[in-house]
């Protein structure tokens, strides 16, 4: 019993100041204490205890217990355990002590929890808006169960600008971002840049925030859910359908049919091989070199042909329901995806051993956009970020779910913690993969896809569920709650902790070298904050200055 | 030996060939299960509703112009083509269609409306249209989503049982 070693540990350290524990399973356990001693506790969890930080999760309790609540999650993945430490803050005063000094991790979770819900958290490193728009008001937080889902802010204030820091002396500022051809999603770094070299970055992200939580609290319903959650990711879709009704299905006791957790390990790894064959390409596209990103992508189109015949989609396969999974595959199916394998295996072994032993590439990512051991742990940095640096985690193995505790695979490391390793980890994986499916489709035993489910699901529940995407591992959080729809639904993406980690990343190196080191954040150069335009017929220039350009658009939008 | 990776990468790009189609001259088939455009056959349809209760999008619209007739409307625009509609019509009257060139400057190209003439049920007075698959799903009174603003309106969440059957007919809105 891991989770009650843990928890005897913390009650020797802590005793009268935990309140409550909860162990529903040999690999959860949820410690209730009081707020005074939250820093304490992170303190002596991530640093003596050695937990990985995995999310802080911030959620309006007040019309169930008149509070708000506030978990920081952990994990201790050599010991196979999640750890959810749930601290209940008044709703006269809504602070509670930061733990981003001594959990840096938390850095972004804390501003998110304060922006959404509007809990203080006193003693915070850098307390920047984050999630919230420029122009949004001071003091309104859309996750509150008092903010209806369709309101808008009455006192929104358009012209509201966002105030950027003072770079570092002798710094130049280079904007990357928020649009650029190779960029997929909107996000702006800010450079502080020295001649060629990078000493400094500000990120401002969150333009697309889509608001999905709060739907899912007040308008979805369980099962409407997984086919947003997939839409939360174009790439890795799947993983937050699959992590959803996971967290669902582990809050309410529920336990799918075994076919269905087959089913759901085949297309996340199909999912897996095609992540992985897309970044390789993308990552060869960005340092230039297009005949493997071209290569890549011919390889991966099976893949994608595959998904659609079994799913019915390419990418947005639609898979998970609470308790089971929509799509079945026939014997046929199974035939023609073994023949996939086995061609994507042939077609990939030789353009991995050429890539393997290419210098170019080598000489354009090696000790690039390091992260080590250290810094890992910091920022909680995940998934091939953290396996490239030699850190050896990975849900699938750790955290077992689905079948991947009936399915022999190694854990591919490397140890230079730069893109090259990236490249290697990633591009070896795709064997691991191709691996564990073959096992499943061995074993696969013939039966129900989906639980019969007759009575509404328990109330008040908490679950947690880790899924490895193929980019990190994906955390969600699910409170259950009435009327067919979870009290709080968190997701924890995995570039949400790994964009914390860029910026020591691209500290002190080439400005050149910013593209491939964000990997496949890839921002660039486009958000120039000055416009020219020049009268064809006579010839006149005129420069346009920021204030100019936004009176522009603010002129043509009123 | 960066000059063999090189001839090796050569080779793989060599034996791959020619693989893109002369689209849209020609598309790839699409598989059996493709989840392309719903289409909603008015002549299975009883009106049940459930494909409206279930639609993730919010994207089916139903709403009752009076004791007879029941309009059934498909939006169309954010509709993410997951295919539950078709999965819970007890009348396969929902078919996920191989329909995937749907970019339209006229919504209406896609957009779909079903008009079904019900009969009244002797026990609740509600509309049905045989044979009835309402005991089921147990949501009671009349539907008004909000048809003129294309908004789904959220409703009565009582069940039939619980409730008595005679004052049955009042609408509850949340």
């Amino acid at each position: 019993m891991v989770a009650r070693d843990k928890l005897n540990l913390l009650k020797d350290k802590f005793g009268p100041a935990i309140l409550r524990a909860d162990l529903p399973a040999d690999d959860r356990l949820f410690v209730y204490i009081e707020p005074v001693v939250v820093r304490d506790v992170c303190r002596y969890m991530f640093g003596d205890m050695d937990a990985r930080y995995i999310i802080s999760i911030g959620a309006d309790d007040r019309p169930f217990s008149g509070k708000f609540m506030v978990a920081h999650n952990f994990a201790f993945d050599p010991e196979k355990l999640l750890v959810s430490v749930l601290v209940h803050v008044p709703a006269d005063n809504p602070k509670l002590d930061s733990i981003s000094g001594v959990v840096p991790a938390a850095n972004w979770a804390e501003r998110e929890i304060r922006d959404m819900v509007g809990v203080e958290f006193e003693g915070h490193c850098y307390p920047k808006r984050l999630v919230l728009p420029d122009g949004w008001p001071d003091g309104v937080h859309p996750l509150r169960k008092d903010f209806a889902w369709n309101e808008v802010p009455k006192d929104f204030d358009d012209e509201r600008e966002f105030k950027f820091d003072e770079p570092p002396a002798g710094c130049t500022v280079v904007p990357f971002g928020p649009f650029h051809p190779t960029l997929d999603e909107p996000a702006h770094f800010r450079l502080y840049v020295e001649g060629e070299m990078v000493r400094g970055c500000e990120y401002r992200g969150f333009m697309v925030h889509r608001g999905i939580e709060k739907l899912a609290e007040s308008v979805l319903t369980y099962n409407d859910i997984p086919m947003m959650a997939e839409r939360i990711c174009g790439i890795c879709g799947c993983v937050h359908n699959v992590a959803y009704a996971q967290a669902v299905e582990s809050a309410a006791a529920i336990k799918p049919p075994p076919r269905a957790e087959y089913l759901r390990t085949v297309m996340l790894e199909i999912e897996r091989l095609h992540s992985h064959l897309l970044w390789v390409g993308l990552a060869c596209h960005i340092v230039g070199f297009d005949t493997l990103f071209m290569q890549s992508f011919r390889i991966r189109e099976p893949i994608m042909w595959i998904a659609e015949k079994i799913s019915g989609n390419r990418k947005t396969y639609g898979l998970c329901l609470i308790g089971g999974v929509r799509c079945d595959i026939t014997p046929e199916m199974r035939t023609e995806l073994r023949a996939v394998l086995d061609k994507l295996e042939a077609e990939w072994r030789p353009v991995v051993a050429a890539v393997l032993k290419d210098k170019n590439i080598q000489k354009r990512t090696r000790g690039i956009g390091v992260a080590d051991k250290a810094a890992c742990k910091r920022s909680g940095l995940i998934g091939p970020v953290a396996r490239a640096a030699g850190v050896d985690i990975d849900c699938r193995r750790d955290h077992p779910y689905a079948v991947y505790d009936r399915v022999r695979f190694n854990v591919i490391t490397d140890d230079g913690g730069d893109v090259w390793s990236r490249v290697v980890v990633r591009a070896k994986e795709v064997f691991e993969a191709i691996e564990i499916i073959r096992q499943c489709l061995d074993k696969m035993e013939p039966g129900p896809i989906q639980l019969d489910i007759k009575d509404e699901l328990p109330i008040g529940r908490l679950g947690l569920s880790s899924v490895e995407a193929p980019r990190g591992e994906s955390h969600h959080f699910v409170i259950t709650g009435e009327n067919n729809r979870p009290r709080r639904w968190r997701v924890r993406a995995p570039t949400y902790q790994n964009l914390q980690g860029v910026p020591a990343m691209i500290k002190d190196q080439q400005l050149a070298d910013m593209t491939i080191s964000l990997g496949s954040i890839d921002p660039c150069f486009s958000c120039t904050d000055r416009l020219e335009t020049i009268d064809l017929k006579s010839g006149a220039t005129k420069v346009w200055t920021q204030e100019e350009l936004l009176k522009l658009v603010r002129a043509k939008k009123a | 030996m960066s000059v063999l990776s090189k001839l090796k990468e050569t080779i793989v790009c060599l034996k791959a060939g020619r693989v893109t189609l002369p689209y849209p001259a020609q598309a790839r088939p699409v598989p059996e299960r493709f989840r392309g455009r719903p289409i909603f056959d008015a002549a299975k349809c009883t009106g049940c509703g459930g494909c409206a209760n279930n639609c993730p999008a919010r994207e089916i619209l139903v709403f009752d112009v009076c004791q007879e007739v029941r309009v059934l409307q498909y939006l169309g625009r954010r509709c993410t083509y997951c295919g539950r509609c078709a999965d819970v019509c007890p009348e396969k009257a929902v078919t996920m269609s191989h329909e995937f060139e749907n970019a339209t400057n006229a919504i209406g190209d896609i957009q779909q409306r079903i008009e079904l003439f019900m009969s009244t049920c002797q026990r609740c007075g509600r509309c049905f249209k045989e044979p009835t698959t309402l005991d089921q799903l147990k949501m009671k009174g009349y539907r008004f989503d909000d048809v003129a603003h294309e908004r789904w309106v959220f409703r009565s969440k009582a069940y039939l049982e619980s409730e008595p059957v005679v004052d049955d007919i009042k609408i509850e809105w949340d």
